[in-house]
This record gives C-alpha cells, sequence and structure tokens, in this order.
C-alpha cells in the first residue's frame, strides 16, 4: 500500500529505499529484540504505569481501573449476568493453565532454540577442532621428516661400517694366508739346514773314528789307567788330611 | 428461558452486516507468519513445533499420494481447534456450532476422499464395503450396512463437531445461570455451582481440543483408507 502511495505522489524515490521488489530483506537485519514488552498482570503494558506515574504515582493506575469497571457497573454498560459466571470460571482456567504451565512451556520454546543453535555450534566445532588435529598432524610429519635426515646418516654410517668391517676381515684372511705361506717355506729352510746338519755331524764323526787307529787307542786308555790312579793317590791324600 | 439459551447460537449480525465473517477470520489475524529468521521468539517457535509435531503424527500412517493433504488437514485442524478455543471465552460466537460449517467442511472433504479412491483404485476402494472372513450367509447383507455407514460418515463428522460444542455451551450458560440465580437465594449451593462450572470448563476445554483433533484424525483415516 505504502508503495502505491509514493507512487501517486510522484516523489521521486532513491535507489537505496527500493520498493518490495523481491522477498528478500536487505542485509543487514535488525535483530529482534531478544523479550516481549513488559506486562503488568499479563496484559496491562508497562508503559500505561510509566505514562501515569508523574501525574498519579504508583497507584495512579489501578484507581483508574477500579474507576472504569466501577463506572461500568454502575451505570449498568457492562450487565452482569450469567456470562460473568462463565468468564470467571474461563478466567480461572485460563490464569491457572498460565500460571501453572507457562514457564515450562517458555523453557520447552528455548530449548528447542537452543538445540538448534548447539546443533549449528557442534559442526562448527567439529570443523574447527578436526582442522586444529590436521594442523597438529602436518606440524608433526614435517618434525618427521627432519629426522629422516638423521634417519639417513645413521644408516649410512651403518652401511659404512659394514664396509669397512668387511674390508678388514678380508684384509687380515689374506695377512694370515701370506703368512701361512711364508712360513711354511721357513720350516722347510729350516728342515733342509738340520738334515744338512746332522748329515755332516756324521760324517764328521764316522771319519774321526775311522782315523783313530788300533795303537792310538791302546794308548790312549793306559793314560787315561795312569791320570786316574794319580787321581785316586790325590784324593786319599785329600781325605786323610 | 429455553429460547434465550439458542440466541447465542444465532448466526450474529449488525446491522445487516454478518459477523459471522468477523469470526472466521479470527485465527488467521491470531498466527503470525513464519518468519525468515532462523531464530525465532517463544510464539513462532512453540507454533511451528506444534504444526510439525501434528502433521508428522497425523500422517506418518499414511502413504505418500496421502502426503499431499499436509498442508489442508494441518491448517483445518489449526482452524477448528482455534474456533472451539475462542468460542469458550464470554460473550464470543463459535461459528463451529453451526451445523452448516461443520456440514461444509465434512462432505466435500469425505467426498473428496471417496471419489479419489474410487478413481485410482477403485477395486480395493469397493472392497472396502465388505470386511474380512465375513460369512458367505451374510454378504449382501453387510455389504448394504456398510454402504449405509459410508453415506452417513460426513453426517456423523459435522453433527459429531456440532453436537458436541453446542451442547457444551448450552451447559455452561445452563450452569451458569444457575449459579448466578441461586447467588441471592442459597449462596453455599450457589458455590457449589460454581466449582461444578469450573470443572464442566475445563471438560470444555479438553473437549474443543479433542473434537478438533477427532474430526481432523477420522479424516485422514478415511483418507488412508482410499489412497
Amino acid at each position: 500500500m505504502l508503495s502505491r502511495l509514493v507512487f501517486v505522489s510522484g516523489i521521486v524515490v532513491h535507489a537505496s529505499r527500493c520498493l518490495h521488489t523481491s522477498s528478500q530483506s536487505l542485509a543487514p537485519v535488525p535483530p529482534l529484540p531478544e523479550k516481549g514488552g513488559k506486562v503488568r498482570h499479563g496484559f496491562i503494558p508497562e508503559e500505561l504505569f510509566q505514562l501515569l506515574y508523574p501525574k498519579t504515582g504508583v497507584t495512579g493506575p489501578y484507581m483508574l481501573g477500579a474507576g472504569l469497571l466501577l463506572y461500568m457497573l454502575s451505570k449498568e454498560i457492562y450487565v452482569i449476568n450469567h456470562e460473568t459466571f462463565a468468564a470467571a470460571s474461563i478466567g480461572a482456567v485460563i490464569i491457572y493453565g498460565v500460571k501453572k504451565f507457562g514457564p515450562s512451556v517458555g523453557a520447552f520454546a528455548d530449548k528447542l532454540n537452543e538445540e538448534k543453535v548447539a546443533k549449528a555450534q557442534e559442526v562448527k566445532d567439529v570443523a574447527m577442532s578436526s582442522l586444529v588435529q590436521a594442523t597438529e598432524d602436518e606440524k608433526k610429519e614435517q618434525w618427521r621428516v627432519e629426522g629422516r635426515a638423521m634417519l639417513f646418516d645413521a644408516k649410512r654410517n651403518n652401511v659404512a661400517m659394514l664396509l669397512e668391517t668387511n674390508y678388514r676381515e678380508r684384509l687380515h684372511m689374506v695377512t694370515n694366508e701370506v703368512k701361512r705361506r711364508l712360513d711354511y717355506q721357513i720350516a722347510l729352510q729350516d728342515l733342509n739346514r738340520r738334515l744338512e746338519q746332522e748329515h755332516m755331524i756324521n760324517w764328521v764323526e764316522k771319519s774321526v773314528i775311522s782315523s783313530i787307529t788300533p795303537q792310538q787307542e791302546k794308548e790312549s786308555i793306559a793314560k787315561c789307567i795312569t791320570d786316574l790312579k794319580v787321581l785316586a793317590k790325590a784324593t786319599q791324600a785329600k781325605a786323610t788330611a | 428461558m429455553m429460547l434465550s439459551f439458542f440466541d447465542q447460537f444465532m448466526s450474529p449480525t449488525y446491522l445487516g452486516i454478518p459477523l459471522i465473517a468477523l469470526a472466521l477470520s479470527l485465527p488467521w489475524v491470531l498466527y503470525p507468519k513464519p518468519t525468515p529468521r532462523w531464530l525465532n521468539n517463544r510464539l513462532i517457535t512453540l507454533q511451528g513445533w506444534f504444526i510439525n509435531r501434528f502433521t508428522q503424527q497425523i500422517f506418518q500412517p499414511l502413504s505418500l499420494g496421502g502426503h499431499k493433504w499436509a498442508a489442508l488437514l494441518a491448517s483445518l485442524m489449526l482452524f477448528l481447534i482455534t474456533l472451539n478455543m475462542l468460542g469458550l471465552l464470554p460473550y464470543t460466537f463459535t461459528p463451529t456450532t453451526q451445523l452448516s460449517l461443520n456440514m461444509a467442511f465434512a462432505v466435500p472433504l469425505w467426498l473428496a476422499t471417496v471419489i479419489i479412491g474410487m478413481r485410482n483404485q477403485p477395486t480395493h476402494a469397493l472392497g472396502h464395503l465388505l470386511p474380512e472372513g465375513t460369512p458367505t450367509l451374510l454378504m449382501p447383507v453387510l455389504i448394504i450396512i456398510e454402504t449405509i455407514s459410508l453415506f452417513i460418515r460426513p453426517l456423523a463428522l459435522g453433527v459429531r463437531l456440532t453436537a458436541n460444542l453446542t451442547a457444551g455451551h448450552l451447559l455452561i450458560q445452563l450452569i451458569a445461570t444457575a449459579a448466578f440465580v441461586l447467588l441471592p437465594l442459597m449462596p453455599t449451593v450457589a458455590i457449589l455451582t460454581a466449582v461444578l462450572l469450573f470443572l464442566l470448563t475445563l471438560l470444555e476445554v479438553a473437549v474443543a481440543m479433542i473434537q478438533a483433533y477427532v474430526f481432523v484424525l477420522l479424516l485422514s483415516l478415511y483418507l488412508q483408507e482410499n489412497v
């Protein structure tokens, strides 16, 4: 209806105040008030009390209400009849219902909204925690990658050591074999020399023994006997002295 | 004296303007439109929750073809329950006490279910006229009886709602009158009658809600048979 008024009056409409061309509202939409307007006794707005307070104080609106009620009753603008009783009865039912179940129903409605928010919040939280977890995992992987160089160094050292050990073993083996062969040759030479020596000794003995004549043998034995006699005399003398 | 008790059920006019149109449009004014917001105030949250739960409850046993009726039956339920509950307030007129209104709801909706059944699955719809396991001798009689019961349905729907609400309102008026008249004569009896009136009002609140629910539930049952 407002759009029709604007059209008829022919006022220039600025582009910022668009007419209802689409059902979407222009963002940002102002927030709704959290609670409804304050009321006293369930249906009288608080603004009435505030309005009358400067002039009539605290009891002003109540006097107004009582006065209006008495006016309507006394002038029989409102006639008391059977409907009054029915009104009192249904009023009692309504007030009882509101007082008893009002807070729980309100809490239920709030809970419905809370659950909605909680579900969305949970999605957000799960997404955030999974992303944080992913970041930490990534950092751990990077740290692992740093460690990999050390791992490679260690492995390289291992391999080098193995190679070294193998080389030394082979060197040792070669040395041993060569020494064995040389020992054999030495032993062979020793054997040769000994044989030669023994042979020469045998030959010298044989030649000496063959060179000893029987005459020489008798002379040597007689000399030995006279030597022995002299010696016996000397010892006998030493023993008695 | 009796005649004046039925004055409350007369369709109200003022200077020739039928006020029943106003009475019928009152429920529409009382329910705010669902907002494009994600989180709403308590009223709209509860309203949305109620409609969701009710629709889910009614349409769970129905096959998918019946789900087309969801908007119709949910809005009918809201309309009836609001009219019934508003009628309990003093000096109000309840449109659902008028047989014309209730028959205007019952007959077209019932007829729609029957025609849907006859068009889409005539054999199955006609099969409802004969319950399973009837002895052969009883079959003709039973078919006649079932046909009569089928045609009684819209009548029953409309009259049930009308009778319940009219009777309730009449009782409230009668007992309130009794209490009012007895108050100067025998105050104690008047107090007792007032207590009775209070209990009756509680009953009427329950009846108002139940009758609306039963109306819609029966319609959904008829739909379930035929869809």
